[in-house]
């Protein structure tokens, strides 16, 4: 048999044989392991747990269009690939645009959204009744409901009209060689003509189109089929004078210096550059107690139809990390689009950041604490084994144990109950970490497989300190009492 | 051939002499039992022929070397080299079994052999209570295997403290007959003892009074 055969066998044989007092040093460190791997888990877990908790603040990241660029659906596929998926919780793109609903002779905020996503970023929302699933459906604002007494499964019936916003082109600029232009002016009776102009090669009228549906048919409404009449703008270049460039249609000079009045100021424009009305059923009134309440929710397909355009004013972003990796983030993302810049949701990733470093600055506390314990306990423990052990120990000298020895024997113990107790405090630790987990952030947690070689190593750690003091006693002990008389 | 020498060994603790002057020889094979009553300096003598204390004054040679200026860890080294040591109150490891107890000498001697220690324990008439913990032994077996314990190194000198003082008679005479034999083999034999029987089976019985050697005994009926 070799030494280190007799070694182990008279440490397991202490351990297992003289099973009371050693329980007792091994609960210590095991429930010390448990507490200790339990924390370390919720520790590393925290971020993860409290970033999905914090998600439901809402959004804490937005993508806006840089200046003078356009963002549009297609565009935004590719900027969320800047962000892994996994912490990607939501990506919600809205348009918003004025729409008028003639009937109540009113005219509210509409923002065109992905109704998949909001409930990701804003899951504080609030729905009586469904989200739409369909086109053709809307989610309206309580506000709203309240005021024009709209509820579930009413219908609504929502017109879009294009504004002259300072953001399109003037008539002179768009009047560029192969552009599509459209105008409108009011003609005969306060019925408002509208005109579609191409530009050619030369920026002169290759083609136009007139709509004077709201004119009189027998009179101003024959301009739109008239050809003698669309002929005479063709090949011309703007701006027309009626009566130079153009003879007024019989009979409707009041329309025809409309059609006129609308090639002049005719710019480049989004192609539905007139009036659409759709029909919608309410699905849902919407609570949010801020200003989503005065808003009118309808699908980007929708929104397409009534405006003819894709384009995003903003993207909400949910994104599940931490203050510094959303900095990152939205500085990559700001640097490799040349449209599209992100911003942080100050007010979101700041909270979160301190929240964040407030409760793990917390749980390394409890940690250390824990830990100091655990050290206190095993070591009276070991100083008690120790005093148990006196003539054992003497005898052992006697029998001509060197001071290595008995240090070798006693840290050979307490390394051996530091495994033990790591493996225990390792498996207990996660079931306590779950445990915590579930009750008090709702959610499981995944079992880190490094987690039970760090414990042990903790532990035995913690074994060996805790031994140092109890050691010193041992190898202090005077052989020499295993004498008589003593 | 002298094995063990004091050459006027004095202990003093502050104002008490545990050992005065003290001279003694023992010779190589000789077997030697110190009588006297408590406070005699029996102890201190033990201690200090085991190694385990050092004396205030005089040379103490033990096996040519002088062990009274040494160093606690050369102490150690020689104390394990060359002294078994047998206890009153037998002084097992509670937690190991007979034949583990007597592993343990050789464990911190050389090298554990347990083949060795249990004929060890089968000439001390145990072999077969090997595997005994020393709760399930009596008085007498735990004594017999602390003697297995003592001689499994094949020490110079066999150091015993009362070790019948703990054991009834049957298990004295067992214990002496040991002695006898280990005595016949060549083994030095030191016995501190107050037992006049275990002194009887000596050779020569030294009687220690107020740490001075009082008498010196020979044991004329040694051997018959």
């Amino acid at each position: 048999m070799t030494k280190r055969r007799m070694f182990l066998r008279m440490i397991t044989a202490s351990l297992l044989r003289r099973r009371s007092r050693m329980m007792i040093a091994l609960l210590s460190i095991g429930i010390g392991a448990t507490i200790l791997a339990g924390l370390v888990t919720i520790y590393v877990d925290v971020p993860r747990q409290m970033g999905a908790q914090f998600r439901s603040y809402g959004a804490n990241m937005l993508l806006l269009p840089k200046e003078g660029a356009a963002l549009n659906r297609d565009q935004l596929a590719g900027v969320l690939e800047t962000i892994p998926q996994d912490e990607l919780i939501g990506a919600t793109p809205y348009r918003y645009v004025r729409l008028d609903m003639t009937s109540r002779q009113q005219s509210f905020t509409a923002a065109g959204t992905d109704f998949s996503q909001v409930p990701k970023t804003s899951p504080y929302f609030s729905i009586e009744g469904a989200y739409p699933e369909n086109t053709r459906e809307v989610l309206v604002g309580k506000n709203i409901a309240d005021n024009i007494g709209v509820k579930t499964g009413s219908t609504m019936e929502l017109t879009y009209q294009p504004t002259d916003s300072g953001e399109q082109a003037s008539p002179e600029e768009s009047r560029t060689p192969n552009a599509e232009l459209a105008g409108s002016a009011e003609g005969f009776g306060g019925g408002t003509v509208y005109v579609t102009v191409k530009l050619d090669g030369q920026a002169a009228i290759a083609s136009l189109e007139i709509d004077a549906g709201t004119q009189t048919p027998e009179y101003g409404g024959r301009a739109a089929e008239d050809d003698n009449f669309l002929k005479q703008f063709i090949g011309k270049t703007l701006p027309l004078a009626l009566g130079e460039d153009v003879d007024a249609l019989s009979g409707a000079t009041v329309t025809s210096e409309a059609v006129v009045q609308a090639v002049n100021t005719a710019r480049k424009t989004e192609k539905a550059a007139r009036p659409q009305t759709l029909n919608f059923t309410v699905t849902g009134i919407l609570t949010t107690g801020g200003e989503e309440e005065d808003y009118v929710f309808l699908s980007l397909d929708d929104m397409k139809t009534l405006t003819g355009s894709e384009q995003l004013d903003v993207v909400e972003l949910s994104v599940s990390a931490s203050a510094e990796q959303l900095e990152a983030y939205a500085a990559a993302i700001s640097d490799e689009h040349d449209t599209v810049q992100a911003r942080l949701v100050k007010r979101v990733t700041r909270s979160e950041a301190s929240v964040l470093e407030k409760l793990t600055a917390l749980v390394f506390l409890v940690t250390l604490v824990v830990l100091l314990l655990t050290m206190i306990c095993v070591s009276t423990t070991m100083m008690a084994v120790v005093s148990e052990r006196r003539r054992e120990i003497g005898l052992r000298k006697a029998l001509g144990a060197s001071d290595g020895s008995i240090r070798a024997e006693f840290l050979g113990e307490g390394l051996f109950l530091g495994l033990l107790g790591g493996i225990l405090g390792g498996i207990l630790g996660f079931v306590f970490a779950q445990v915590v987990s579930v009750n008090v952030f709702g959610s499981s947690i995944t079992f880190q497989p490094l987690l039970l070689p760090i414990t042990m190593i903790i532990s035995m750690l913690i074994a060996a300190l805790s031994c140092l003091l109890p050691i010193k006693r041992a190898v202090a002990i005077d052989p020499a009492i295993v004498l008589k008389g003593e | 051939m002298s094995l063990l020498e004091l050459k006027n060994v004095s202990k003093i603790y502050g104002e008490l002499k545990a050992l005065d002057n003290v001279s003694l020889h023992v010779d190589q094979g000789e077997w030697v039992a110190i009588m006297g009553p408590s406070g005699s300096g029996k102890s201190t003598m033990m201690n200090i022929i085991g190694c385990m204390d050092k004396p205030t004054k005089g040379e103490v040679l033990l096996d040519g070397v002088d062990i009274s200026k040494e160093s606690s860890k050369n102490l150690t080294d020689i104390r394990r080299d060359k002294i078994g040591l047998i206890f009153q109150q037998f002084h097992m490891v509670n937690y190991l079994t007979a034949v583990e107890n007597v592993m343990v000498s050789q464990y911190y001697h050389s090298m554990p052999d347990e083949q060795e220690a249990l004929e060890a324990l089968e000439r001390v008439g145990l072999r077969e209570r090997a595997k005994h913990l020393p709760s399930q032994l009596s008085g007498g077996e735990q004594q017999r295997v602390c003697v297995a314990r003592a001689l499994i190194n094949h020490p110079e000198l066999i150091l015993a403290d009362e070790p019948t003082g703990n054991l009834d008679e049957a298990n004295e005479n067992i214990v002496l007959d040991l002695f006898a034999q280990l005595h016949r083999e060549g083994t030095t034999l030191i016995v501190v003892t107050h037992d006049p029987e275990v002194a009887e089976a000596a050779q020569r019985t030294i009687v220690l009074e107020h740490g001075r050697i009082a008498r010196e005994v020979i044991n004329e009926n040694f051997g018959k």
